[in-house]
C-alpha cells in the first residue's frame, strides 16, 4: 500500500512537470472533440498491418486550417533518434499523413508529433507500435443460408457465411483474425451479439419467422482489443408456413389410428362375444334340458313336454339297463324298524340285490345341478328307478324324477338327468315320463301308476300324454310342487298312488328332510323353476297322474317315514 | 569499440562454432533411432509449436493488461510507448516489415523464433521474482506468469526439433548465451516506481516478442504448406 502511494505521488509530479505529453488519457489518441481544443491527432489506424494513416485536426486555430500549416513528424527511436516528415501527405483527404509499406515497421514504436513548422510548436504528440493500432477492414461478401425450419413453423436456423476482408492477408497467416457477428430485429435498437468465431461462418439459432433481421459482422486481430468496422448489413427473413400443413397430417393419422382401434375392439367383441358373454353376463343358470327350451318347460304344453321329454337322448336306456333299480335306493340299515318290514325287506332285497351302492344325493349348490346316482339302474323288474344322475360334469342336469319301467328295456327309457355322458339314445317314445309308485306288490315290486303291469311295468307312452297332463295338474294344484334349491334332488316324493303305480326313484343317502323334496316338475302355470321339488304331499295325488312318480309307503313304515315317503291314498 | 566488437564476434563464432562442431543435441529425445518419443511428423510439429505460441501471446498480453490496470497510470502509457524502443530484443536484427519477413529464408525464421524465445528465459524469471514483491498483485498475473515461462520452454524445445528436422542443423537448446551480453537485470531490486516502470516494459516488449514469434511461424507454416501462395504480393 506505500508503494501505491508513493506511486501516485510521483504521477502527479511527472504529470505537472511533463505537462501535454501525459494529459492524454488512456487512449492514445484524445477523441473528445473539444471545440476550444486546439490542433491534435484525432488518430492513426492501420488496416492491413502494412501500413498506417494518420489524422489530425486543427481544432479552433482556423488560421492553421490550411493545408501545410501543420505537419506531421514521426520517431522511430529503434533506427535512430531523428524526426522525420510525413512520407506522403494524401492528396485527397485532408489532413492525413500515410505511412506506405517501406516506412512501416511492425513491432516498432513510433512517436508522431504534430507541429507547426512557422512556430515551431509541437501540438500533439502520440507513440504507438503499429500492431496496437490495427483495425481491421470490415468482412465482405455475407450471405446466410437456411438451416432448417422448426416444426412448427416458427422458428428457424441460418448459417451466415463471409470472407475475410481483401485487405488483411489471412492467407499467408500474417493477420489472425476472429470474428464477431451481430443481428436484431430490423429497427430494433438492441444488437444481439454472438460470441468470437475465428471461422468464417457462424449459425444462428432461434429465429422467428416472419420477422426480419439485420446481420452484420466485424474483426480484429486476434488478441487484440481493436475491432474494426462493421460489414455492410444483410437482411434474412422467413416467411412462416402455414402450421396447418404440419398439424393435418397428425390429425389425420391420429384419426385413422382411433378408428382402427376401435375396428379392431369390436372385431374383437364380436369374434368373442360368446366368452365376453360369459364374462360379463354369466347366464342365469336354468334347468337346461338338452334340447328343450326351458321356456317350454315354464309354459308349454303337456303332451310337448312329454314328447319332449320321453325323446330327449339323455335317458339313457343303458343306463338302467344292467342295474337293478333297487340300487337306487338307499337304505337306512340302522333303523331296525325297516329290517323288520317285508317291504322294506324286499326292498332291501333289491338293494342287497345289487350291489350295495348307494346313491348319493349330491348336494350341490349349484342350482342347476341335478345330483345324479350312480347309473346303475335297479332291476328293471322292479320299480321305476330313480332318475338320478352322479354325474358332476358341470352341466346343467336336471334330476327328474322319471318312472322307471321294471322292463330293462324300459329302463332305457328312463329319464334321466340332462346331459348326462352315460345316456344312450332315447326311446321313450313309450314311456312314461311320471309315474306315480301306487302300490307295492308283495313280491316286492313297485307299482306304479298309472295303468302299468304289476311284475314288469312298462313304461309306455300311450297315457303318456294322458299323465302329464294329469301330472301338470297336479303340478298346478301346487300338492307336490314346490322350488327347488340348489339342491338336487333325486327322490320322487310319492304322489297320489295309482291302480297301476310305477316306483320312482327314492333318494339316497344323506336323508334329510328336503331329500324328497327333488322333483322336477313343471308347472304349467307356475313360473317358477323347472326345478321344482316335491314335498312329500301329506295328501296323495290323484291317481290318475301317472307321470309323476311318487314314492309311496305301503305303510307307514318308519322306513316310509325315514325317506318321507308319502303315503299313497288309495 | 572496433576491437571490443570484434572480441564479441569471436566469441559468438567460437560458442556457436563449437557447438556446430560437437554436434551436442543435449535434448533427451533420440532422434528416429531412439525409441523413447513418439514421432511426429513435421507437419503437425509445426502446428503444436503454433499453437503453443498463440498461446503464450495470449497470455502475455493477459498479463500486460492485469499489470497496466493495477499498477500502471493511465499517464505512463504514454511514456512506456516511448520507451518501447528499448526492448532488448532489438539488438536481434530481426525483420520489422512485412515485405521484408516475406524475403527472409526459412532458416532465418525459425532462427529469430529460437532467439526470441531463448532471451526471454531469464527475464521472465526476474518478472516472476519482481512480481511477487508486490503487495497486491493478483494471483492471475503470478500465475500466468509463470505459466508463461513453463510454456516458453516447451516452445524452444519445438523450435529446436523443428530446427533439427527442417534445416538439418544441430542447435543447442540452452539460452545460456544471451545472459551475459544481454540482462541488464543484475540482480538488484529497484525502485518502486522504477520497478513497475521497468516491469511494465518489460510485459509489453514480451508481448510484442511473442506476437513476432507468432507471426514467424504462421508465415513458416504457410511456406511449408503451400508455397506458391505465400509468395510476396
Amino acid at each position: 500500500m506505500a508503494h501505491s502511494l508513493s506511486l501516485r505521488l510521483l504521477y502527479l509530479g511527472l504529470m505537472c512537470g511533463k505537462g501535454l505529453v501525459f494529459a492524454q488519457g488512456s487512449e492514445l489518441f484524445s477523441q473528445a472533440s473539444d471545440a476550444n481544443k486546439g490542433p491534435h491527432l484525432t488518430g492513426c489506424r492501420s488496416s492491413e498491418q502494412v501500413t498506417f494513416r494518420c489524422w489530425w485536426s486543427s481544432g479552433t486555430f482556423q488560421n492553421l486550417s490550411e493545408p501545410g500549416a501543420l505537419r506531421i513528424f514521426y520517431q522511430t527511436k529503434a533506427l535512430s533518434s531523428d524526426w522525420y516528415e510525413c512520407p506522403d501527405y494524401t492528396q485527397t483527404v485532408k489532413n492525413e499523413c500515410y505511412f506506405n509499406k517501406t516506412f512501416t515497421r511492425i513491432w516498432t514504436s513510433y512517436c508522431i508529433q504534430l507541429r507547426s513548422v512557422p512556430q515551431n510548436t509541437t501540438y500533439d504528440e502520440a507513440c504507438f507500435t503499429v500492431e496496437n493500432i490495427v483495425y481491421p477492414d470490415p468482412p465482405v461478401g455475407l450471405n446466410w443460408t437456411l438451416l432448417n425450419v422448426s416444426r412448427s413453423g416458427l422458428h428457424f436456423d441460418v448459417l451466415v457465411r463471409w470472407t475475410p476482408p481483401p485487405s488483411a492477408d489471412v492467407k499467408t497467416g500474417w493477420m489472425s483474425l476472429v470474428y464477431q457477428l451481430q443481428y436484431r430485429v430490423k429497427n430494433n435498437t438492441y444488437w444481439e451479439m454472438q460470441e468470437l468465431e475465428s471461422g468464417t461462418q457462424q449459425s444462428i439459432y432461434g429465429l422467428h419467422t416472419d420477422k426480419e433481421y439485420e446481420v452484420r459482422v466485424r474483426c480484429k486481430m486476434s488478441a487484440f482489443n481493436n475491432f474494426g468496422e462493421f460489414s455492410d448489413s444483410v437482411f434474412l427473413q422467413v416467411a412462416q408456413i402455414p402450421s396447418k400443413e404440419s398439424t393435418f397430417p397428425m390429425a389425420l393419422v391420429l384419426s385413422f389410428i382411433l378408428i382402427g382401434v376401435v375396428i379392431l375392439l369390436i372385431f374383437i367383441v364380436i369374434s368373442q362375444q360368446q366368452r365376453l358373454m360369459v364374462i360379463f353376463l354369466p347366464p342365469i343358470p336354468a334347468p337346461k334340458i338338452k334340447g328343450i327350451d326351458p321356456e317350454l318347460l315354464k309354459n308349454g304344453k303337456l303332451d310337448q313336454l312329454d314328447s319332449l321329454l320321453s325323446s330327449h337322448d339323455m335317458y339313457k336306456p343303458d343306463f338302467y339297463h344292467e342295474d337293478p333299480w333297487v340300487e337306487f335306493i338307499q337304505l337306512d340299515i340302522d333303523d331296525p324298524a325297516d329290517k323288520k318290514n317285508s317291504d322294506t325287506q324286499h326292498l332291501l332285497g333289491l338293494s342287497h340285490s345289487g350291489s350295495s351302492h348307494n346313491l348319493n344325493l349330491k348336494n350341490d349348490d349349484d342350482s342347476g345341478r341335478a345330483s345324479c346316482y350312480d347309473p346303475e339302474i335297479p332291476d328293471p323288474e322292479d320299480l321305476a328307478s330313480l332318475l338320478h344322475n352322479h354325474s358332476e360334469q358341470g352341466e346343467h342336469q336336471h334330476s327328474l324324477v322319471s318312472r322307471s319301467s321294471s322292463a330293462n328295456p324300459d329302463f332305457q327309457q328312463e329319464s334321466e338327468v340332462v346331459e348326462t355322458p352315460i345316456q344312450t339314445q332315447p326311446s321313450w317314445v313309450n314311456m312314461d315320463f311320471y309315474a306315480q309308485v301306487s302300490d307295492f306288490t308283495p313280491a316286492g315290486e313297485v307299482m306304479l301308476s298309472p295303468g302299468q303291469l304289476n311284475t314288469s311295468p312298462e313304461k309306455k307312452k300311450k297315457e303318456e300324454e294322458n299323465e302329464k297332463k294329469i301330472q301338470f295338474q297336479l303340478v298346478s294344484d301346487g300338492a307336490y310342487t314346490s322350488e327347488t334349491t340348489a339342491r338336487q334332488f333325486s327322490a320322487d316324493v310319492p304322489s297320489s298312488p295309482g291302480p297301476e303305480q310305477e316306483y320312482q326313484a327314492f333318494p339316497t343317502q344323506g336323508v334329510e328332510g328336503n331329500l324328497w323334496n327333488g322333483d322336477y316338475l313343471v308347472s304349467v302355470n307356475d313360473s317358477q323353476t323347472p326345478y321344482l321339488l316335491l314335498e312329500p304331499p301329506p295328501a296323495p295325488v290323484l291317481p290318475p297322474i301317472s307321470d309323476y312318480t311318487v314314492a309311496e309307503p305301503p305303510s307307514k313304515s318308519s322306513f316310509i317315514a325315514a325317506y318321507g315317503l308319502s303315503a299313497q291314498p288309495r | 569499440m572496433n576491437t571490443v566488437k570484434v572480441l564479441q564476434v569471436c566469441v559468438c563464432v567460437l560458442i556457436l562454432g563449437q557447438f556446430l562442431v560437437s554436434g551436442a543435441v543435449p535434448l533427451d529425445c533420440k532422434d528416429d533411432a531412439g525409441s523413447r518419443c513418439a514421432s511426429i511428423s513435421q507437419e503437425k510439429l509445426l502446428d503444436r509449436v503454433i499453437q503453443h505460441a498463440e498461446l503464450i501471446y495470449r497470455v502475455s498480453e493477459e498479463c500486460c493488461t492485469l499489470f497496466e490496470d493495477m499498477f500502471v497510470p493511465y499517464p505512463l502509457h504514454v511514456l512506456i510507448n516511448q520507451a518501447g524502443n528499448t526492448c532488448h530484443s532489438k539488438h536481434i536484427p530481426i525483420p520489422t516489415s512485412k515485405s521484408e519477413i516475406q524475403q527472409i529464408s526459412d532458416s532465418w525464421l525459425l532462427h529469430s523464433v529460437l532467439f526470441l524465445v531463448q532471451s526471454w528465459m531469464e527475464p521472465l524469471l526476474y518478472l516472476q521474482t519482481t512480481l511477487d514483491r508486490y503487495d497486491d498483485a493478483p494471483n492471475a498475473l503470478l500465475s500466468k506468469t509463470k505459466w508463461v515461462s513453463d510454456k516458453l520452454l516447451s516452445l524452444e524445445q519445438g523450435v529446436v526439433v523443428l530446427i533439427r528436422k527442417m534445416l538439418d542443423e544441430g542447435i543447442m537448446a540452452s539460452s545460456t548465451i544471451f545472459d551475459h551480453t544481454q540482462s541488464p537485470y543484475d540482480g538488484q531490486f529497484p525502485e518502486v516506481l522504477e520497478s513497475v516502470i521497468r516491469d511494465y516494459h518489460l510485459l509489453t516488449c514480451f508481448k510484442k516478442d511473442t506476437h513476432k514469434m507468432e507471426t514467424f511461424l504462421k508465415l513458416l507454416k504457410c511456406r511449408q504448406s503451400n508455397k506458391l501462395s505465400c509468395l510476396p504480393q
